[in-house]
């Protein structure tokens, strides 16, 4: 600023100085800042860089590690008949079945824990480089945790959404109920707006109204559950219970065997 | 009608102790009890009889007789896992020549039926005896649609009733039969029932069938089909899959000759066969896309053709039926979707297919016959679920 002033006070001395000699300076002083801003921006990238190698380094290195255990793990269960020796275990009354083979599961999260290991390790890391060298207040470290947090919770709920609302849908059906389907989509929509709600408070976004949003929804569901079933198929429901009720009662009916079958019930065992 | 496994070698039929007769009574009230014990005592004066009961003990003078207490479990309709590991020590311990097990309600059956799965026992020749009941038309259902075939079709035997509740057993068939059975009791698995048919044909025993006459067959304390359906057709289904290497070889079970039931009267079948036809096509509009994840395009636009007849002209075509069991059973084995949902999925088609045998027995179709005619699909359509097992992904939509 002083260095303008004083080439304007020397324009005024001397008049027959050329006009752009104050161009030059204002480019000159841009060029310095902007030298400076560049300055600032690597001095903390090459603070930050340290950072960023050892979080891909980390997770170089865990997700390697990971693969070897993963692979060690099956081999290993393979040779004992991990997956023989669990099916005997649990028998057929069981009702949890997962899809994949026991040992492909405990490959698997072997192999994904030791991932995710190295992402908490490499952001830790980073985390640490990135305050020390910046100086800047924010840290990425608990917004990161808090966001895979809010991932697992997204992929948990959606994976328990999607399981009750295909138990209803199968119940409801061989009850023989016609609104089976909307059944379905309601336990399935209460489901997602619970876990929608929860993922938004554990990112911490939307606060009160996210609280309050979601007590509206959540309520609004169950209550246009509640009239359909309690008005709007109220002759449905006491029809089916009714069936259900007079089946129970004929089922456990043991005939004289030899009997005709004219005017028999039907008996599946 | 001995039914022999075809990997049987001639010296199968083993020496055994000359010792009584081991019977299994589960509990029942006195009078059956000893019409039982006098019915066995008549045919066999000279042997001895070994009774274990719950109760143990009887008013019975007969010197031959003997009563121990069997180890009790709790009642179940069918033999399970306890039962067979009971019998299999108390087997051991008194060093019987054969043993007779006998399920609940066991004294409707006739003497005749009684003395003859008896004798089968006690004949060296036999490793399994196992009773065929003339049961009314439209009893047993489950057994004639999915237990008969599947059995039939994969392990080479005949045996009509592969979950029979009154079965005789030979020592070491007792003996293997005790042995899976330790693992499920170990496990407090004791109500699981365990396949004796399929066990005996992959050890290569020899399995008689014997007419053992009208029976009242006990039904499940739990009358809910939605809940008895699929622990059946899984504890089937798990069976199957743990002795895959045993039946994708091909085999083929010997003709049997049977007797036939009698037909339903069709005013009686109407309003049945509406109700569950009404279920399966409530099914069919809901559960379309479960059932796509399971069933190919092909049996998919059949559900769809079978979803648009109505009233007694509805009729489940036996290939269909077959097919529709083995893709259940592929998507059991791949885990294609949770097992309990995906047996669940069944119901309907298995009412579907009652609503069809009902439907065929009103037209006086001889339901035997109906029951063969699906039976040998089972056995036609044998090499698609061997295709399918050995590569599930091929045949994927």
């Amino acid at each position: 600023m002083f260095n303008v002033l004083a080439i304007m006070i020397l324009g005024q001395t001397e008049p027959n100085q050329p006009v752009y000699a104050d161009n030059a300076s204002i480019l000159h002083h841009m060029s310095d800042a902007l030298h400076q801003s560049l300055y600032r921006v690597l001095s903390l990238l090459i603070a930050v860089l340290p950072g960023l190698l050892a979080f891909f380094v980390a997770l170089a290195v865990f997700t390697l590690v990971g693969m070897a255990i993963s692979a060690a793990l099956r081999h290993g269960l393979t040779w004992v008949k991990f997956d023989e020796r669990l099916t005997h275990y649990r028998g057929s009354g069981v009702d949890w079945t997962p899809t994949n083979s026991p040992t492909a599961i405990v490959a698997r999260v072997s192999f994904w824990g030791c991932v995710l290991l190295g992402l908490v390790i490499g952001v830790s890391a980073f985390d640490a480089s990135y305050a020390t060298a910046a100086s800047l207040p924010i840290s990425l470290l608990p917004y990161l945790t808090h966001a895979v947090g809010a991932i697992l919770l997204l992929i948990a709920g959606t994976l328990i959404a999607r399981f009750l609302a295909r138990s209803v849908l199968i119940g409801a059906v061989n009850a023989q109920l016609q609104y089976a389907r909307f059944l379905s989509l309601g336990v399935k929509w209460l489901v997602l707006v619970l876990t929608a709600a929860m993922v938004l408070d554990h990112l911490e976004i939307g606060g009160v109204v996210v609280e309050l949003a979601f007590g509206i929804l959540f309520g609004g569901i169950v209550l246009t559950l509640s009239l359909a079933i309690g008005l709007g198929s109220r002759d449905l429901v006491s029809r089916s219970l009714e069936s259900h009720v007079e089946r129970s009662e004929r089922a456990p009916e043991i005939r004289p065997p030899g009997t005709s079958a004219a005017g028999e019930a039907l008996r599946h065992f | 009608m001995a039914t022999t496994n075809p990997m049987i070698d001639a010296s199968s039929a083993a020496l055994r102790p000359s010792s009584s007769l081991l019977v299994l009574l589960p509990s029942a009230q006195q009078a059956q009890i000893e019409s039982i014990v006098a019915a066995l005592a008549a045919s066999f004066p000279n042997d001895g009889l070994l009774i274990a009961t719950p109760e143990g003990t009887s008013a019975d003078s007969n010197a031959n007789i003997q009563f121990v207490e069997l180890p009790g479990g709790k009642p179940s309709w069918t033999l399970t896992a306890v039962e067979f590991a009971s019998a299999h020590q108390v087997a051991q311990k008194y060093s019987t020549r054969a043993i007779l097990v006998l399920g609940p309600e066991a004294a409707s059956l006739s003497t005749t039926g009684l003395t003859s799965l008896a004798h089968a026992a006690m004949n060296d020749s036999t490793d399994l005896a196992v009773p065929c009941y003339d049961l009314p038309a439209r009893a047993g259902l489950v057994n004639s649609s999915i237990l008969y075939p599947l059995s039939r079709a994969l392990f080479a035997n005949r045996a009509r009733f592969p979950l029979a509740v009154d079965l005789g057993l030979s020592v070491r068939m007792a003996e293997r039969l005790g042995v899976a059975a330790q693992r499920f009791v170990a496990l407090h698995q004791s109500d699981v029932p365990l396949w004796v048919v399929n066990e005996a044909m992959v050890a290569g025993m020899r399995v008689e069938e014997v007419d053992a006459g009208p029976r009242a067959l006990p039904q499940p304390a739990d009358p809910d089909l939605n809940t008895v359906l699929p622990f059946v057709t899984g504890s089937l289904f798990s069976d199957i899959e743990a002795k895959a290497a045993f039946w994708q070889r091909a085999r083929v079970s010997p003709p049997v000759h049977r007797g036939s039931a009698p037909g339903a009267m069709a005013a009686d079948a109407a309003g049945e066969v509406a109700s569950m036809l009404e279920g399966f096509r409530l099914a069919y509009n809901n559960l379309r896309e479960i059932w796509g994840l399971v069933l190919p395009p092909n049996t998919m636009l059949g559900l769809k053709r079978l979803s648009l007849i109505d009233g007694a002209a509805f009729r489940m075509p036996e290939t269909l039926w077959a097919r529709i069991v083995f893709d259940f059973l592929i998507a059991y084995r791949t885990r294609t979707m949770n097992r309990g949902h995906l047996l669940g999925a069944l119901i309907p088609l298995y009412l579907a297919w009652v609503a069809s045998h009902v439907n065929a027995i009103a037209a006086g179709e001889d339901p035997e016959r109906h029951i063969e005619l699906h039976a040998a699909a089972f056995e036609t359509e044998k090499p698609y679920l061997v295709a399918r097992w050995r590569w599930p992904d091929r045949f994927n939509p």
